[in-house]
């Protein structure tokens, strides 16, 4: 079963190279396109002061041991964190009332969506149904269906891609080459995409409270006594 | 490298660390791991290696690619990073991904017209 294919070359020439180079270069194209459509959203006096609050807050909590006692207590207490009352805008209703932030994830959507459907389009209208590329090691009938993606013969051995499915190898594999070439903030990061629209309905009161909530468990402990003790250690070190 | 910990024997249980220092250390091993990955992934695909070798070959590399770091390290991991899995395990999988396509790329290219 497992005899060799020929494959022509000319598969290599126009279906193998152009495929993965384009996949590329549409990657490329996308991170700039989102770039270029990325709107800096203005934001109003109140959410940047309570979240200017909410940070304070953290740095606090996390270099509490670095203060003294006092300082400590001055800061947690002195009105630090109070919670505001009023109504939290629910981020539902807020997002109905702000056209600009609905249109702001659309637009994160479609620069994801469109050109993904469009090269899938074009890899299946011109390269659909023959075999591509090998995979240089063996798998399991299981994985036919997903190496084999519209071409249905049952005899060829697993381990030919169809072009269709060297379209999705690309899709996948393809991240650690634009994390190298485009750096760190590529737009094609989906985990990325999905955090912010987590951070998106962002209530500053119950973050807040909760950052309260933080700060009453600390245990302040002044770490420089023994700093200077360190210190001491170290020029010690260096005199001997 | 930028120092990211101090001696953590002095100071016993406070954590010191700079955050921003330790995440660029973390990206430089990422990028490097992908960057080993690709570049591995050709290699194999030139020299021709199929099945297992293949993935042996992978392994190899990322080894030596540990390996390197250490040495890049002085080999005081606590003064970089805040445990071994950072540099020995971090973007191990995803540099799986961009070999495979880079391995079967080269192979097919090379090898199988």
């Amino acid at each position: 079963m497992a005899e060799e294919l020929v494959l022509d070359t000319a598969i290599r020439d126009w279906v193998l190279i152009p495929l993965s180079v384009v996949m590329v270069l549409i990657g490329v194209l996308r991170h700039f396109v989102s770039k270029l459509m990325r709107s800096n959203q203005t934001l109003d006096a109140k959410m940047v002061k309570e979240g200017q609050v909410v940070v304070r807050a953290r740095n606090l909590r996390a270099g509490a041991n670095f203060i003294p006692l006092k300082s400590f207590r001055s800061r947690k207490e002195n009105g630090l964190l109070h919670v505001p009352k009023g109504q939290a805008q629910n981020p539902q209703a807020q997002m109905f009332s702000d056209p600009n932030m609905a249109m702001d994830m659309m637009k994160k959507n479609l620069s994801m969506i469109i050109p993904q459907t469009l090269t899938f389009a074009w890899v299946n209208f011109f390269f659909s149904g023959f075999v591509a590329a090998k995979i240089p090691f063996p798998l399991t009938q299981r994985f036919r269906s997903m190496l084999q993606n519209g071409i249905d013969l049952s005899t060829v051995d697993v381990s030919y891609v169809s072009s269709r499915s060297w379209y999705f190898l690309n899709l996948f594999g393809l991240r650690g080459l634009f994390s190298l070439i485009l750096g760190e903030e590529n737009a094609t990061d989906d985990a990325q995409r999905m955090m912010q629209m987590g951070g998106f309905g962002f209530d500053p009161s119950k973050s807040l409270s909760a950052e309260k909530d933080g700060l009453d468990i600390v245990q302040h402990e002044w770490a420089l006594p023994k700093f200077e003790k360190r210190a001491e250690n170290v020029l010690r070190k260096l005199v001997s | 490298m930028a120092v990211g910990r101090d001696d953590k024997k002095v100071t016993d249980d406070l954590e010191i660390f700079s955050a921003d220092n330790l995440q660029s250390n973390m990206k430089i091993i990422y990028y490097s791991r992908t960057f080993l990955s690709i570049i591995s992934g050709v290699i194999a695909g030139i020299l021709g290696l199929t099945g297992l070798t293949g993935f042996i070959f992978y392994f190899l590399v990322m080894a030596i690619t540990s390996v390197g770091l250490i040495a890049k390290a002085n080999f005081s991991i606590h003064a970089y990073f805040t445990s071994w899995n950072q540099i020995i395990v971090d973007g191990f999988l995803s540099g799986l991904m961009s070999f495979v396509l880079f391995w079967t790329f080269a192979y097919d290219i090379v090898h199988i017209f």
